[in-house]
């Protein structure tokens, strides 16, 4: 048989176990982007809180102290990689707790996730023009009505591109969690391979599925960022001859 | 005479930087002051610290004879009702012309939209730009967008009006639309402190003139005085240079 007939033949046989397979590896990559993506938010949140000389040394010290623990924890979950964290944490404290392992391994990705989301959410906003933050001070808005109506609206659009990024980064490197034997993609495709020691067809199944899955995401996630940039086009309403006339201008790019 | 605010021995330092030195200015109520001074003079800086863009190193703001920086006092109700207009207009990117003129008063006030939007639809008619409701700040033009602000601002209801440059970053086709939005509020009797370079605004609108040099405040007058027979030799020489351009 030939490369071309023995994928026939493992797909055949082993279709179920790729599309488990493949959705267990979505099922990682989308909760774990998303849990990382708060978890960024938050810390990034936090971190850019200003500190005034108004302040009481109480806030401060606080604030310090906080920033201190959340930089240690952005610093090394960055610093190590994935599948030792993974080897550590599941069968250091989620073993020992009889957590299961794919709730293990979701908790893994989006700890992992929002290391990186923090930095990325961080530099977001401060992409964010300073003005748009004078322009909200200014005219008596709080910090924290500032950070969610002005900033962070305009930050989450411009990081768009990272999420995807992060998106698809974590659906290809969920693969490293077969190592604390989740039945994902990069699993399953080793065991269909396995069982004629034919692991080229079975690689090739299994690339070609993570090629589909990151190619939709990102067409998914591009779609998105244009919904966020609103209508190329506007309606003025009325003209000086008749009020009720809609006057439609299409945006120059 | 009421005074609205008033500054009291203002300093402010970045650094080794003195930028403002001294400042004892009172607003009353209905002024019209055009700030004017070459760049660097600190201008800017005495209009941000008002409403506190900028902290300042030493001495005292009042507003209503109430030290601003007190505890005492919440910095976002004075912020709502000393209204600001930017060089830059600082329109908020992600929503469009009516929203930036609603949202902040339902967040700030705590207006209901409707009755945040009959506010903002009334002031962005007055300015001019009702037509123009559904555009987000990137299809405006500089004019449309600082009059969308100068209707942002107003739809707070401010007691006073502060504008930094806010003809400077325009086209120089649609300073005239700022300029003369500007001057219709001056004719309502809104207080108003307007740093500008437009020589004939501070002369034909204003009340009184403010002329600063280096951080301090080298003269004031109405501007018949300051314009037709300037006492200070730096006044006059910022002036011919300006006027000969």
């Amino acid at each position: 048989m030939n490369t071309f007939q023995w994928i026939g033949k493992l797909l055949s046989e082993y279709w179920l176990s790729f599309l488990r397979g493949m959705g267990s590896t979505l099922l990682m990559a989308i909760v774990g982007t998303a849990v990382g993506f708060l978890i960024g938010l938050l810390i990034a949140m936090v971190r850019t809180i200003p500190v005034g000389p108004g302040d009481t040394p109480f806030r401060r010290g606080l604030l310090r102290g906080v920033n201190a623990v959340l930089a240690a924890y952005v610093e090394i979950i960055r610093g190590t990689p994935m599948m030792v964290q993974a080897l550590i944490i599941h069968y250091g404290l989620f073993v020992p707790m009889k957590v299961p392992s794919m709730l293990s391994a979701i908790i893994i990705i989006s700890f992992n996730t929002g290391a990186y989301m923090a930095e990325i959410v961080r530099g977001g906003i401060i992409s964010v023009d300073k003005g748009q933050f004078e322009g909200a001070h200014a005219i008596g808005m709080s910090h924290r009505q500032t950070m969610t109506h002005v900033i962070l609206p305009q930050a989450i659009r411009n990081i768009m591109p990272s999420i995807g990024n992060e998106f698809v980064v974590n659906i290809k490197d969920s693969s490293v969690l077969s190592v604390i034997a989740i039945t994902e993609l990069m699993f399953v495709s080793k065991q269909a391979g396995g069982a004629y020691a034919k692991f080229v067809p079975a690689y090739l199944i299994c690339a070609f599925i993570y090629f589909v899955l990151t190619f939709t995401v990102t067409r998914i996630l591009r779609y998105l960022e244009k919904k966020m940039d609103g209508n190329a086009s506007y309606t003025i309403c009325g003209s000086q001859s008749d009020p009720a006339a809609e006057i439609h201008v299409k945006r120059e790019v | 005479m009421e005074p609205v605010i008033e500054l009291r021995h203002l300093e402010k330092s970045f650094g080794d930087n003195r930028v403002l030195v001294d400042i004892n200015m009172t607003v009353q109520r209905g002024e019209v002051i055009s700030v004017i001074g070459s760049s660097g003079s600190g201008k800017s800086t005495m209009l941000r610290c008002i409403n506190l863009l900028e902290t300042p190193s030493a001495g005292e703001i009042l507003f209503h004879g109430e030290n601003i920086q007190s505890p005492a006092t919440s910095l976002t109700a004075y912020r709502a009702k000393v209204g600001m207009v930017f060089q830059q207009f600082n329109l908020f990117g992600n929503m469009t012309v009516l929203a930036n003129c609603v949202k902040p008063q339902m967040l700030v006030l705590k207006r209901s939209r409707q009755e945040a939007t009959a506010v903002a639809m009334e002031y962005l008619r007055k300015v001019g730009m009702d037509a123009y409701i559904n555009a987000r700040p990137a299809q405006l033009s500089g004019g449309q967008k600082q009059r969308v602000a100068i209707a942002r601002a107003l739809s707070m209801d401010p007691e006073v009006m502060l504008f930094d440059e806010p003809t400077s970053a325009l086209d120089p086709e649609t300073v005239d639309d700022v300029l003369s939005v500007m001057r219709e509020l001056a004719g309502t009797g809104m207080t108003m402190i307007v740093v500008t370079h437009e020589m004939a605004f501070a002369r034909d609108v204003s009340t009184r003139v403010i002329f600063m040099d280096r951080g301090v405040i080298a003269e004031e007058g109405t501007p018949e005085e300051i314009f037709g027979a300037p006492k200070e030799e730096r006044t006059r020489e910022f002036l011919s240079r300006y006027l000969r351009s």
